[in-house]
């Protein structure tokens, strides 16, 4: 029961969240590369062949609509809908069905994108700029996890095969937000937008694979068979994959273990079975975890107004000791709202918050609660933030914190909580997602994890020039983002983890990495 | 016997209209409901404007009676509405559903009630050792937790052994042997407390029964043991376990969720979970009136067995 509990917890709240979802793919890089081959026997494309590839995963799929699906359900999609531009193992974004695309003019608010020719979808029927205008139109309307990414965009087909989309607000990410890193890229065909309700359990998209209705069981098991009108044939490495539902993470490892799948997304609560077990384990930073000081302007707990106490709560948390007692190799104390590597990573902001009682006392101290304060926090029990609240409590008594923790085990009772601003802090576990995105999730005044509308100009003016940046001057704003943020002390993170992902020896491509820490079903292959 | 088929069609009719009448009171009462479950899954934080487009446009805006009457309506023409999160209809998503929870189900209650009725029969007849030793199976039957029996079993069956596999759901139609081989674990992990249930009742049951004089008298007329044990006395001790039977296939209908969840089959259980958990009322009623119409069944074949087996019961 407690296991079927924390799944249904976890399907009901996938993001409380965001999260724990955008952390995905938002840090992803994940790839198919466009032109995949190998050697071997097979279907005569001249790629290898497997016969059936069967991933395990605990969640199942809420829909496989791609404009109302989640990041978490990105393998439930991906194989079906190709997106408009691919994001590379490496990082690098290449051609989907869209063979170039642009900025044009300043300000990075007009883009334009040039279209594959001879595309068909899984139905037949030919990719057309208009059938990509009408796409995006529907993920806007269907106000899915996505669509304010893309509200208030104006999106025009200007010949048959370009698209010109002119943004409401400067927007530098466009080329990440059409990958299939976050799932709206892929685009559905002209049937499927017109007759969206059944978009919800197959697919009608242009990817290598299409789902098999008869052969799948919503819920449970997803069949995909290869789509006979893929544009490039020799990607398709799989007579057929099956996306099994496995909702209990123990279970997950068995399954692999017994040979009745290839591949898991696993949990770090097996991860060490896992290699004890001998199957193939990848693993990168993901998420950060810690505290969200949501409170900046005191409206619920006075003292987290002052700087200098949300510091002093940074200097009183032993990240390393929680790092090596609750993650046990697991997790990497952290600074900062970013993994290793990530956007805005900057290696010296890790040397902000050394462990220091004394300093944090002094801090206090000046602030003028030198005899502590009670604050009150509430925290899911999921990714062990719960037990990671219990050594801040214990940590923070030690510079006169009294932690007053409610652990709300109802996922969608604590999201309430924490994002409807009836706590002054909450915890939570984040993605390193692209700073320009992080803003209005994270620390922009309408941001769900701002849920008090703390604002500071200084932070918006650096948002605003990051936004119409580019390049390197774009990263180094990023970093002057994040930095502001790690200084100006709004969150405590603590550690940082990575999703593991499980293989058997028998197939190959099985890796992740700082710039690619999701694995992307595409990659996967027969071993050998 | 025309009058009481009619009595017991109304009052499963009554019985049916009460649990969906229950269920939806009960769901609009419980936090939260599927605009929040929505909403929080796809961007972990709303606005309350957001919250009210949401639930006008999943139709919860509108008062609980039309909801009821619109989810009726449907039910009348032959519908359970759609899945709120894809669109799937209710129907076909739980009738995919109904296979896997009945075999787990009936297969649980063969192995339980013959393994039970049989350590029931051997402790009465023989009592001694054998019946401390019931007792104690008994004990340890019920005392040990479903989830850990399942890890247990999958690991030394599955992992360690290879017999069985772990997890899935083959069905009947597509490979007999592995429905069967399938089942195997579940029925294992479910069947450990239901026959230390069984094979108490049974124990005490026929311990009753052979106690009383009739049994004393057919002994007396030298019968066999064996026939004064299975001709005479179990028909009588039967109905204690009969109902035990009808008791236990109705608390496995709730009961198979770990079981599903451990060994990932898609039954009824799961899916039951899965809606309450997102507030996804139209699949949790579907949910609710199958397990109902099961209740009133297993009911019914109760009633039956008691007449075929108690000849004061057929003559009121």
């Amino acid at each position: 029961m407690v296991r079927s509990l924390m799944t249904t917890r976890r399907q009901a709240l996938i993001g409380a969240a965001t999260a724990l979802v955008l952390g995905l793919a938002a840090c992803s890089s994940s790839a198919k590369p466009p032109t995949q081959s190998a050697t071997g026997t097979g279907t005569g494309s001249g790629g290898r062949v497997g016969g059936t590839l069967t991933v395990v995963t605990d969640v199942s799929p809420q829909t496989l609509d791609p404009a109302k699906a989640v990041q978490n359900d990105a393998w439930f999609t991906e194989l079906a809908y190709e997106p408009l531009i691919v994001r590379h193992a490496d990082g690098t974004l290449v051609p989907g069905l869209a063979s170039s695309w642009s900025y044009t003019g300043t300000g990075n608010s007009t883009f334009v994108l040039h279209l594959r020719s001879g595309v068909k979808f899984s139905d037949g029927s030919a990719l057309t700029a208009q059938n990509v205008v009408d796409d995006l139109k529907y993920v806007v309307a269907s106000k899915g996890q996505m669509a304010p990414f893309l509200a208030g965009d104006t999106f025009t087909a200007t010949d048959p095969l370009t698209v010109t989309i002119k943004a409401a607000a400067p927007d530098p990410n466009f080329p990440q937000l059409l990958t299939q890193d976050y799932v709206v890229g892929g685009m559905i065909s002209k049937a499927g937008l017109a007759a969206p309700t059944g978009l919800g359990t197959r697919t009608a998209g242009a990817g290598p694979y299409m789902l098999d209705a008869g052969q799948s069981v919503t819920g449970d098991h997803y069949t995909y068979v290869p789509n006979p009108d893929y544009y490039d044939a020799t990607s398709v490495s799989w007579h057929k994959v099956v996306i099994k539902v496995v909702p209990d993470v123990q279970s997950v490892l068995s399954t692999l273990q017994t040979g009745q799948a290839d591949v898991a997304q696993g949990d770090p609560q097996t991860q060490n079975a896992a290699k004890q077990a001998g199957l193939t384990v990848a693993s990168s930073p993901l998420l950060w975890s810690g505290v969200v000081l949501a409170d900046r302007d005191g409206k619920l707990a006075k003292p987290l107004a002052d700087v200098r106490v949300r510091q002093a709560l940074n200097y009183g948390t032993d990240r390393t000791s929680i790092a090596d007692a609750l993650f046990k190799g697991l997790g990497e104390p952290t600074d900062q709202m970013t993994v290793p590597n990530g956007y805005g990573y900057d290696a010296q902001l890790n040397s902000t918050y050394p462990y220091d009682v004394n300093k944090a006392k002094q801090l206090l101290g000046a602030a003028g609660y030198g005899s502590g304060f009670q604050l009150k926090i509430v925290t899911p029990d999921y990714q062990q933030l719960n037990i990671l609240a219990q050594a801040l409590k214990q940590q923070w008594q030690k510079i006169g914190v009294d932690l007053q923790i409610t652990d709300d085990s109802d996922a969608n009772k604590y999201a309430a909580a924490a994002f409807g601003g009836s706590f002054p802090a909450f915890m939570t576990s984040f993605g390193a997602i692209p700073v320009w995105m992080e803003g209005p999730s994270l620390f922009m005044p309408t941001a769900a994890f701002n849920p008090l509308h703390a604002a500071d100009a200084a932070l918006t003016k650096l948002y605003d020039q990051e936004a119409v940046s580019s390049g390197a001057a774009q990263a180094a704003l990023d970093q002057q983002v994040e930095g502001y943020l790690v200084h100006q002390a709004w969150f405590v993170p603590v550690v940082t983890t990575g999703l593991p992902y499980y293989a058997r020896k028998s197939v190959g491509g099985i890796s992740t990495s700082a710039t690619e820490p999701l694995l992307d079903l595409y990659e996967v292959q027969p071993a050998g | 016997m025309v009058r009481e088929a009619i009595r017991w069609l109304l009052s499963s009719l009554v019985l049916l209209f009460t649990v969906t009448v229950l269920t939806f009171v009960l769901v609009a009462l419980a936090p939260g409901d599927a605009a929040k479950a929505i909403l929080n899954a796809r961007s972990g934080g709303y606005t309350p404007q957001q919250y009210q487009e949401m639930r006008r446009l999943m139709g919860l805006d509108q008062p609980l009676a039309v909801q009821y009457w619109h989810w009726l309506d449907h039910l009348l023409h032959g519908s359970m509405g759609t899945d709120l999160f894809n669109g799937q209809p209710v129907t076909q998503a739980l009738s995919s559903r109904i296979g896997p929870s009945l075999s787990i189900i009936i297969a649980t209650l063969v192995v339980s009630g013959v393994v039970g009725v049989v350590l029931g029969i051997v402790s009465a007849a023989r009592g001694g050792v054998l019946g401390r030793l019931v007792d104690l199976v008994s004990l340890g039957g019920l005392a040990v937790p479903n989830f850990w029996l399942a890890l247990v079993l999958v690991e030394l069956f599955a992992v360690k052994l290879a017999a069985f596999p772990a997890t899935g759901y083959t069905t009947f139609g597509t490979d007999p042997a592995q429905w069967l081989r399938g089942l195997v674990l579940p029925v294992l992990t479910l069947s450990a407390g239901a026959v230390a249930f069984i094979a108490k009742q049974t124990r005490d049951a026929m311990a009753d029964v052979l106690s009383q004089e009739f049994v004393i008298m057919l002994r007396a007329r030298g019968l066999p043991t064996r026939s004064v044990v299975l001709k005479h006395a179990l028909r009588n001790a039967a109905i204690p376990v009969v109902t035990l039977l009808g008791l236990l296939l109705v608390s496995l209908l709730g009961g198979t969720v770990v079981v599903e969840d451990v060994f990932a089959i898609p039954g009824l259980g799961q899916q039951a979970m899965t809606a309450s958990a997102s507030h996804d009322l139209p699949m949790i009623e579907g949910v609710a009136f199958i397990f109902t119409v099961v209740v009133v069944v297993t009911n019914l074949l109760v009633d039956i067995s008691y007449r075929l087996l108690n000849p004061k019961v057929r003559a009121s």
